[in-house]
């Protein structure tokens, strides 16, 4: 019985940190019907500056991941403004495509850069845990859970309650109509972008302090992503938290009493059956799934 | 093949047929057959003038002109742009290394069976995949080919795992002795030949158009009467078994495959990329990017180790910027229009 809690515990706090890995992912494909195959080296890159951050200035990936944040968002705004807004007319594998492009790019300069050593952000924190009778509870990810949480909320609030949410939301309903509203559809597509950008950003230093990474890893994060939003569902900011939160309890759960890696064969197959039987995902709205761009 | 769908396969294609007469159309028409047989013809002179090395880059080259025109008829044709098309590739070559390994199969039997193999795959998950569109079938897709990879590496017994398994090619043991670097090009070059055949018969037949009519609007070519579903799954399931057989090609040729590898999702992107910078729904497109990306990957790994995949990445990067609809169609309608601005390309599909 502890095993199992503990276990629970474990994968309720690791989903936590993977639904703010993916809800850049999914915020991008709901309002501009973009994949963004570069999110994971997005993460990886968030990872990378708070790492470097630490190792140059010893500042602490709690404020470290804020200067991730403001890079990426800038980074983000740019690619969306300057590569992306070229193509978003055109058929859907072109931006599928190029972000691959920069994902080759991004994920070889980091090798080229920090080299393909696995990485870890030292801090004085997420070595300690916390005893609740026999189980136990990692400080690190504890923070790194409530981090995430907290940020998720953030978003939807800023998406459901300020003017440029609003700007967002609609552009992601109807472009047509948000243009003729006097909406900058350009502007507003790299804000969206940047946003995405800046919080993978703030999921990789998290995730850079609570286990190892390199860049090699970014193609697993961008697939966690894929599953993560599909499972959750589009045009609902809380859709990244419970595929999250339900990835991260079947991977515990399955870690603890499946052997091998039959977990990942698993959640492939929970992925397509969802796509197959509820396409809008689990809290998904289904208008999404089948919009047709203006 | 119906005797005019020639001439409508494309929009472009009327315009030019009904400005010119008749007769010169009708010379026109085996010309490609013509062109194709003089280049398999050519590759084989070719063979004799390359050392080991060039010999081993042009075979890899082959085995991509297949795997591109493979994707290209359900990618392409149909528009359903699969990005787990690696799965035939994956499932073909455990196949054949699978049964030479475990039963000692003839290779020429156990490649058959894999291409049978990986088609009734392809139909079987095209029935319920297909009903799903764009990103959705995109990824459906992906999780079956990321799924497959992990059952693969789980059935240690069969297929040796994460550890690999080894095709026997030497000794009494082996079923089929190895082909060598001369067997294995004229092997793939025959096998580029088939996909790019069959891709041009399906251009040209009522099949093709078909596709073409679900790819512009599949609500439209249900109603014109075509069984969408049908039409659909058949392309799956040919792409499938082009696939498959190049995947247990490339696992004799290899001889220790393992799931990493023959489940690489970078292969299917390589595919796509090569369809899209060619020109996807054409014949000559995925021939052509295939010939040219491949090579251009090949020497920008010799002479640029480390930046490699940097470059790659710029040169998707602006491809797909510069000519979204690849440089066939590009070259197609830049002819017909008399417009070759690559400035007016791009405004094509900018916000």
């Amino acid at each position: 019985m502890t095993a199992f809690v503990q276990a629970t515990l474990y994968g309720l706090l690791q989903g936590g940190l993977l639904a703010l890995v993916a809800v850049g992912f999914s915020m991008v494909w709901g309002v501009m019907n973009v994949i963004n195959v570069a999110q994971g080296a997005f993460v990886v890159l968030g990872a990378y500056i708070a790492f470097a951050l630490n190792s140059t200035l010893g500042l602490d990936p709690l404020l470290g991941m804020f200067v991730a944040a403001a890079v990426l968002f800038l980074f983000g705004y740019a690619v969306q403004r300057g590569l992306i807004n070229l193509v978003i007319n055109a058929p859907i594998y072109l931006t599928l495509l190029l972000t691959f492009g920069l994902d080759l790019m991004l994920v070889q300069g980091m090798n080229i850069a920090f080299t393909a050593d696995f990485r870890s952000i030292p801090t004085s924190w997420a070595g300690k845990s916390l005893a609740l009778g026999d189980i136990r509870i990692p400080l690190g990810r504890l923070i790194a859970f409530g981090v995430a949480v907290a940020v998720t909320l953030l978003l939807v609030a800023m998406v459901t309650r300020t003017r440029t949410g609003l700007s967002i939301m609609a552009t992601g309903m109807d472009r047509g109509a948000a243009r003729l509203m006097g909406i900058r559809a350009r502007h507003v597509y790299a804000l969206t972008f940047g946003l995405a950008a800046a919080l993978a950003g703030l999921a990789g230093a998290m995730v850079g302090t609570v286990g190892t990474f390199n860049p090699a890893a970014a193609a697993g994060y961008t697939l966690l992503s894929f599953v993560i939003a599909v499972l959750g569902g589009l045009g609902n900011m809380y859709g990244a938290l419970v595929g999250g939160l339900v990835i991260g309890l079947v991977e515990a759960w399955a870690g603890q009493y499946l052997p091998g890696t039959w977990v990942n064969a698993f959640a492939f197959l929970v992925l397509i059956l969802v796509l197959l039987f509820r396409p809008s995902g689990l809290v998904g709205r289904p208008f999404y799934a089948s919009r047709v761009e203006v | 093949m119906g005797t005019s769908s020639a001439d409508v396969s494309t929009p472009a294609r009327v315009a030019t047929t009904t400005a010119r007469p008749r007769a010169e159309a009708r010379w026109r028409r085996p010309l490609p057959w013509a062109a194709g047989a003089l280049v398999v013809l050519a590759c084989l002179g070719l063979q004799t003038q390359l050392y080991t090395g060039q010999e081993r880059t042009v075979t890899t080259i082959f085995m991509f002109v297949a795997l591109a025109q493979a994707w290209n008829i359900i990618g392409g044709f149909t528009g359903y742009a699969s990005f787990g098309q690696v799965v035939f590739f994956g499932l073909g070559g455990y196949t054949t290394a699978v049964v030479m390994y475990h039963w000692q199969w003839n290779f020429w039997l156990a490649l058959v069976v894999s291409g049978l193999l990986a088609a009734a795959f392809g139909a079987l998950i095209g029935l319920p995949l297909l009903r799903l569109k764009g990103h959705y079938f995109a990824i459906a897709t992906l999780g079956v080919a990321e799924g497959m990879r992990e059952v693969v590496t789980n059935l240690p017994d069969l297929t040796g795992g994460g550890a690999g398994i080894s095709i026997p090619t030497v000794g009494p043991g082996a079923p089929t002795a190895y082909l060598g670097n001369d067997g294995f090009y004229i092997l793939f070059l025959l096998l580029a030949a088939l996909a790019v055949l069959s891709a041009g018969l399906v251009s040209r037949s009522k099949f093709g158009l078909a596709l073409r009519a679900i790819n512009q609007d599949e609500a439209a070519a249900g109603s014109m009467g075509i069984n969408t579903t049908l039409a659909k799954v058949a392309a799956f399931t040919l792409s499938g078994f082009l696939v498959g057989l190049v995947g247990a090609s490339y696992a004799f040729q290899q001889v220790t495959i393992f799931p990493e590898r023959l489940f690489d999702v970078d292969i299917t992107v390589l595919m796509v990329v090569m369809v899209v910078i060619g020109g996807s729904g054409t014949v000559l497109g995925p021939l052509l990017g295939a010939v040219a990306l491949q090579y251009l990957s090949e020497y920008l790994r010799q002479h640029y180790t480390n930046l490699h995949t940097f470059i790659l990445g710029a040169i998707i990067i602006v491809a797909v910027i510069l000519l979204p609809q690849g440089v066939v169609n590009y070259a197609r309608e830049a002819a017909r229009t008399r417009d070759f601005s690559l400035l007016r390309n791009v405004r094509r599909y900018r916000l």
